[in-house]
């Protein structure tokens, strides 16, 4: 199995040489939720565990001085993202952190959401402060079947064909209708519409390709490359020693402007507590809960008590329809 | 007698030989008919340019403006096929006729058409030269509103009153006109808060600055900074926030957001509004900051 973080662990430890010989310049790793930056710090801190302290910076919010006491020369500061809320007061946590990094002589290896580390790239202009960035990849086809692969013999799992009858039933070219007011009278006007996804699978169709070559390929653009989402999917699909081939496009999301900013506030923290979410929508008249409530029914958040998660199946077209409004920048 | 008449009648009737200075135009009620349809046609085919071009814009979100820039061009090139095929293949003028045609819509120009002739040239000067596009946000002879469609004849706005203004191209293009996106999505908005000069200025630029850059309609990039600034007025300040909306549709909403944020916050922190009746509301020049 190829090891991930090669790229990044090969960065890092340049970032981490520098240091020791006078140069500093301060590390962010930027990635989407589910790409794995718990595991890459997990690695960092085996590599210079004499000498760092790792925080994450929900417990920074209140005060810095927990760092000022720890006795480590290099600084591993998780989810950074959480030190700013979007609401008017939001950013003095990080602020303060931000000034404590001018003027310390530690070594800071962050990492940060993308959502969050754009929008404060715009506001605060983070990459003056971060000298050093990493943007961790998405995984190709091949890569990702070799990630979840790792543990089986070949030959060991059986990957059944998927269900053709629905797919075969779609047409590529469908008949909408719109409703336009003529003449004081209502009339539907038909239009056409051409499905994508029917395209595509036809395509794959007839292609003649093997069962785990469809699934991969399929589970590749699902996941969008993120390997958390490849993984949550994969278990999903498992069923020892088979794997079914069920997987879903996810759903285009039809949300209204106010649904599609509390959608984008849970996405830049990647899980946001209600009580954060109340912050920033109460101002603006929209009740926190009953936004959450519909998020979850709409298959886009999961609720567990009072956290909100983004859901990881749900994060690519969550992106995407973020994207177009460009609430995501 | 009568038989004579009759006679007399019937020759200059069926005279194939009268000789005549009038070209035959080859005008009938078939023509006719034909070319109603033809125009009846390029009307049905113009609707539906338009509501496909409108539908796929609202689809293609970040390039809205850029679809619904060509819904006039469409238009022009769907009325303008249409005239030449009625000029050319209804009518099958030849160069004689083609000549009389002209002498003829000349005349009628120079009386009566000029007008319209003009209102026609001056939107296919607007879709050539662009000096604004459907979209925009422009302000044309003292209405301001966004410009939903550039037709043969007129340029039409909608106000923020939900007022549709129709402007004639002729008149569109010899206005001075204001265009505040230029074809682009996002839109500058200017939102001036007026306070105490007793007040805290720096924090309120503070917060006028948190509310702008955390509003949900905000669009920040290196190209799109968010300015606060400050001017002193003998008994009030003005604290200004320049910042641009991602859709320009959201301007009014952007501006009611960031107003009432900021003004609760301004409460909670003692920042006061001007005493009454010192503030001049007569508006700032076009070289103000």
């Amino acid at each position: 199995m190829t090891p991930r973080f090669e790229e990044e662990i090969s960065l890092i430890k340049k970032v981490i040489v520098d240091f020791g010989e006078g140069r500093r310049s301060n590390l962010a790793i930027i990635s989407d939720p589910f790409y794995g930056e718990s595991e890459l710090m997990d690695r960092v801190e085996g590599m210079i565990e004499d000498v760092c302290i790792r925080i994450n910076a929900q417990s920074l919010i209140q005060s810095l001085e927990i760092l000022k006491d720890s006795p480590g020369k290099i600084v591993i500061v998780e989810e950074a993202h959480r030190l700013y809320r979007r609401t008017i007061g939001g950013f003095d946590a990080m602020n303060r952190f931000l000034n404590m990094l001018l003027f310390s002589d530690r070594l800071f290896i962050t990492t940060w959401n993308s959502a969050s580390w754009r929008y404060l790239d715009e506001v605060l202009g983070l990459g003056r402060h971060f000298p050093q960035k990493v943007s961790l990849s998405k995984m190709k086809t091949d890569e990702i079947r070799e990630m979840l692969l790792s543990g089986y013999e070949e030959g060991e799992l059986t990957f059944l064909e998927g269900e053709r009858g629905d797919e075969e039933k779609r047409k590529i070219l469908k008949w909408a209708g719109r409703k336009k007011a003529l003449m004081g009278h209502s009339l539907e006007i038909p239009y056409p519409m051409v499905d994508v996804g029917s395209i595509r699978s036809h395509l794959d169709r007839s292609e003649k390709k093997s069962p785990d070559e469809v699934f991969f390929e399929k589970l590749a653009r699902i996941s969008d490359g993120n390997p958390g989402v490849a993984e949550l999917l994969w278990k999903e699909a498992l069923d020892y020693p088979e794997v079914r081939n069920a997987l879903k496009d996810p759903p285009s999301i039809d949300l209204s402007r106010e649904e599609s900013f509390a959608l984008s506030i849970v996405l830049s923290m990647g899980s946001a507590k209600l009580a954060y979410l109340s912050d920033v929508l109460e101002p603006l008249g929209i009740s926190a809960q009953n936004i959450a409530n519909l998020l979850e029914e709409r298959g886009l958040v999961s609720i567990d008590g009072e956290v909100a998660s983004m859901r990881a199946e749900a994060l690519k077209s969550a992106l995407e329809h973020l994207r177009r409004l460009r609430l995501v920048w | 007698m009568a038989d004579n008449s009759v006679a007399a009648y019937s020759n200059l009737s069926g005279s194939a030989n009268v000789p005549s200075n009038i070209p035959d135009l080859g005008i009938n009620s078939y023509t006719v008919i034909n070319a109603l349809l033809v125009l009846a046609l390029a009307y049905v085919a113009a609707r539906i340019a338009v509501f496909l071009l409108t539908a796929l814009s609202e689809r293609v979100y970040e390039h809205r403006i850029t679809v619904k820039m060509t819904i006039p061009i469409a238009k022009f090139i769907i009325y303008g096929f249409a005239l030449y095929h009625i000029a050319g293949s209804v009518f099958q003028l030849s160069a004689v006729q083609l000549v009389a045609f002209w002498g003829i819509a000349g005349a009628a120009i120079g009386f009566g058409l000029k007008d319209r002739v003009a209102e026609i040239v001056g939107g296919i000067v607007i879709v050539l030269d662009k000096p604004y596009q459907v979209g925009d946000k422009v302000t044309i002879e003292d209405y301001y509103g966004e410009v939903r469609d550039i037709g043969i004849r007129a340029t039409r706005l909608v106000t923020p009153d939900d007022n549709l203004v129709s402007v004639s191209n002729q008149q569109a293009l010899n206005q001075i006109l204001a265009n505040a996106n230029a074809g682009s999505q996002e839109m500058m908005v200017v939102i001036d808060l007026f306070i105490d000069s007793s007040s805290d200025a720096s924090r309120a630029m503070e917060i006028l600055r948190d509310a702008t850059v955390t509003s949900r309609y905000v669009y920040i990039s290196d190209k799109r900074p968010v300015t606060i600034l400050l001017k002193d007025y003998p008994f009030y300040r003005r604290v200004r926030s320049k910042a641009y909306v991602y859709d320009l549709r959201d301007e009014f909403p952007f501006e009611t957001d960031v107003t009432k944020r900021a003004w609760d916050a301004f409460e909670a922190e003692g920042i006061e509004p001007p005493k009454a009746g010192v503030v001049d509301l007569g508006g700032g020049s076009a070289i103000d900051s």
